[in-house]
C-alpha cells in the first residue's frame, strides 16, 4: 500500500479523471454546447453554464507555465529536491503534476505525459520534457 | 459616485495581545485579553458590546458561541468567518454592514489564532490541504505540491520568468518588512535583513526562500466597529470606513495572484486594472494619488507585488522596480505594511495591519508614525480593500 498521501481524494465530479488515469489515458470534461475544455472537474461548464459534457482524451503535450523545486520536507512520501510544475496543456487547461528529469526549465518548454503507476489502483499523469 | 456607507461606520476600539509563540496559552485566553482591550479602549462596557463577528474559529480559533459562553458577551449579532486568513477585510466589512443595518451598535471583530500548535504548515495534519479537486492555495499534495505556499511560488516562477524579474528585486519585499519591524517593538522579527543575509537563506520552496513566507505566529486582535455618531463620543479619534470593496472571485482569479498573470487556470494576457479593480477609490470618493500608504496581505513576498500591481500603484510587471530602492520601506514612495506586516510583525491575518492602520490615524504609532496619515489602504492582491480616513 502506497503512502495515502500519494491518493487523490476523490468524489462524484474527479472519479472519472483518475479512472481514465489507471487505465493510461488522461482526459478532461469537454463542454458540449461551447467546447471548451475544463479543469479541474466540475458539474458545468464554467464559461456557458451547459452541463453537458464528454471526457474528451487529450494529447497529453503541453508547456512549462510555473514551476517550483522543493528543498525542504513536507511529507514523508516526497524527498526533496523534487520538481512540480504548471503544465499548460494544448487543449487550455492548466494540470499541475510532477516534472522529471529536466535539465534546466524555461517558461514555455515543450513536455508531454507519461504514468506514474502508484498502486494497483491509481496511476498518476506525470511530466517530461518533450523530444521536440 | 462614494459608496452608500462611505464613512458610515468608525473602529473606535482596538485590543491586542503580545505576537509570539505562546504554547501555553488557549485562544480563549487570548481573545478575552484582545476583546477586554478594545472594549476599554473604546470606552465602554461590556454590557454595549452587542455584536461579535469571529475571524477565525475551529479548529485554530474559538467558535462565536464559545466565545460569548465563556468569555460573558450577549450579542444579538453573531457570525464568524470560513478558518483562512483571507477574509480580514470582508469580516470587516461585513462588521461594519451589519451595524448600518441595525443589527447592531457595536460590534467586536475577533482574531485570536494560535497558529504555533501546527506541528508543520503544508504536513499531514493539515486536512483541507488534502480535499477534492486540490487544496484552497493550489496545492495537489498527491504530488508533493503542498503548504499554503506552494501557490504562491508557483505563480511567483510564472511571474520572474514573465517580466524578467529576478530573485534579488524579491528579496526587496522581506527586506523593507523588515525595516518597518525594526522600529515596531511588537514585531516578531527585528534583527535586520540585508541582501546577502536574503540571498543566503535558504530555499524552502524555490523561487522562495524562508524569508519569503510569513510568521508562524500565536495572538488575538479585536476591533470595536460602531457608527460614526456614535464614534464621535469615542475617548480616541474615530477610524472612519470610507471605502471598501469585497473580495474578488471567479474562473480568471487565483487567491496567490492578480488576474491576467496566467495562474492556476487564469489567462496569461496583459493586465490594465478595471473599474472592477478599482472600486473601492471611487467608494471613497478618492484618488489613488491620496493613499499616504499600503497594507497588504504578505503572507508571501509575491503577493506584494501582485496587489501593487492589481490596485494599479504601478503598471504590470513594473511592481519590482517599484519596490527598489526602499521603495515600500519606511519613508518610501509608498510605505507598505509599516508594522512589519505578516513576514516580520506577525501572523495575524492582517488584523495586525488593520490595528496598525488605526494607530497610525490616530498618531499613536510611535517611531513608525507616517508623517502624512489621512487615508490608508487595505488592498490584497485576491481584490478585496478598504480604506480608512482620519477626517469624515
Amino acid at each position: 500500500m502506497a503512502d495515502d498521501i500519494r491518493l487523490p481524494a476523490m468524489d462524484e465530479d474527479t472519479r472519472p479523471f483518475w479512472e481514465y488515469a489507471r487505465a493510461g489515458e488522461l482526459r478532461m470534461q469537454r463542454c458540449l454546447d461551447c467546447g471548451h475544455v475544463r479543469w479541474p472537474p466540475g458539474p458545468q461548464c464554467p464559461m456557458c453554464w451547459s452541463t453537458d459534457s464528454e471526457w474528451a482524451r487529450l494529447s497529453g503535450r503541453g508547456r512549462v507555465q510555473g514551476w517550483v523545486t522543493y528543498r525542504r520536507r513536507y511529507l514523508e512520501a516526497f524527498e526533496p529536491p523534487y520538481v512540480v510544475a504548471a503544465i499548460r496543456l494544448e487543449e487550455g487547461p492548466t494540470y499541475q503534476a510532477g516534472l522529471v528529469d529536466p535539465d534546466r526549465i524555461v517558461k514555455g518548454m515543450p513536455v508531454e505525459s507519461w504514468f506514474e503507476r502508484v498502486d494497483e489502483e491509481v496511476q498518476l499523469p506525470m511530466f517530461r520534457p518533450a523530444d521536440r | 459616485m462614494a459608496g452608500p456607507l462611505r464613512n458610515a461606520t468608525a473602529i473606535v476600539g482596538v485590543g491586542l495581545t503580545a505576537y509570539g509563540r505562546f504554547p501555553e496559552r488557549s485562544v480563549l485566553s487570548m481573545a478575552g485579553e484582545a476583546i477586554r482591550g478594545a472594549v476599554a479602549d473604546a470606552g465602554l462596557a461590556k454590557e454595549q458590546v452587542d455584536g461579535l463577528f469571529v475571524n477565525i474559529g475551529y479548529p485554530l480559533g474559538a467558535d462565536y458561541d464559545m466565545v460569548c459562553e465563556r468569555l460573558g458577551l450577549r450579542v444579538r449579532y453573531a457570525m464568524q468567518s470560513w478558518s483562512h486568513g483571507r477574509f480580514v477585510g470582508a469580516c470587516l466589512q461585513a462588521a461594519a454592514m451589519a451595524v448600518a443595518a441595525g443589527l447592531a451598535d457595536y460590534v467586536a471583530v475577533v482574531c485570536s489564532v494560535k497558529y504555533s500548535q501546527l506541528v508543520q504548515l503544508g504536513g499531514k495534519e493539515r486536512p483541507d490541504a488534502f480535499r477534492v479537486g486540490g487544496g484552497p492555495h493550489g496545492e495537489a499534495p498527491h504530488y508533493g505540491l503542498t503548504a499554503p505556499g506552494s501557490g504562491a511560488a508557483m505563480s511567483a516562477s510564472t511571474y520572474l520568468a514573465r517580466y524578467g524579474a529576478t530573485e534579488e528585486q524579491l528579496g526587496d519585499v522581506p527586506i523593507a518588512m523588515r525595516r518597518h519591524a525594526e522600529r515596531n517593538p511588537r514585531a516578531m522579527l527585528r534583527e535586520p535583513l540585508g541582501l546577502d543575509d536574503y540571498l543566503a537563506s535558504r530555499y524552502i520552496i524555490e523561487p522562495l526562500r524562508r524569508p519569503d513566507f510569513s510568521l508562524v505566529s500565536d495572538g488575538a486582535c479585536c476591533l470595536i466597529v460602531t457608527s460614526a455618531e456614535r464614534a464621535a463620543d469615542a475617548p480616541s479619534p474615530a477610524v472612519h470606513l470610507a471605502g471598501m470593496q469585497g473580495i474578488r472571485s471567479g474562473p480568471d482569479e487565483f487567491v496567490w495572484a492578480r488576474p491576467g498573470l496566467g495562474a492556476q487556470q487564469q489567462p496569461e494576457e496583459t493586465f490594465v486594472p478595471s473599474a472592477w479593480d478599482l472600486a473601492v477609490y471611487d467608494y471613497a470618493d478618492i484618488a489613488r494619488d491620496d493613499i499616504d500608504a499600503f497594507y497588504t496581505y504578505d503572507a508571501f513576498s509575491p503577493l506584494v507585488w501582485y496587489a501593487l500591481e492589481r490596485f494599479g500603484f504601478c503598471g504590470e510587471g513594473e511592481a519590482p522596480a517599484f519596490c527598489a530602492d526602499g521603495g515600500i520601506a519606511p519613508g518610501g514612495r509608498l510605505p507598505v505594511n509599516t508594522n512589519g506586516g505578516l513576514l516580520a510583525e506577525a501572523y495575524l491575518m492582517g488584523w495586525n495591519h488593520l490595528a496598525e492602520m488605526v494607530f497610525q490615524l490616530r498618531g499613536t504609532a510611535g517611531e513608525r508614525q507616517l508623517a502624512d496619515s489621512r487615508l490608508l489602504q487595505w488592498g490584497s492582491c485576491y481584490g478585496d480593500s478598504l480604506i480608512l480616513a482620519k477626517e469624515r
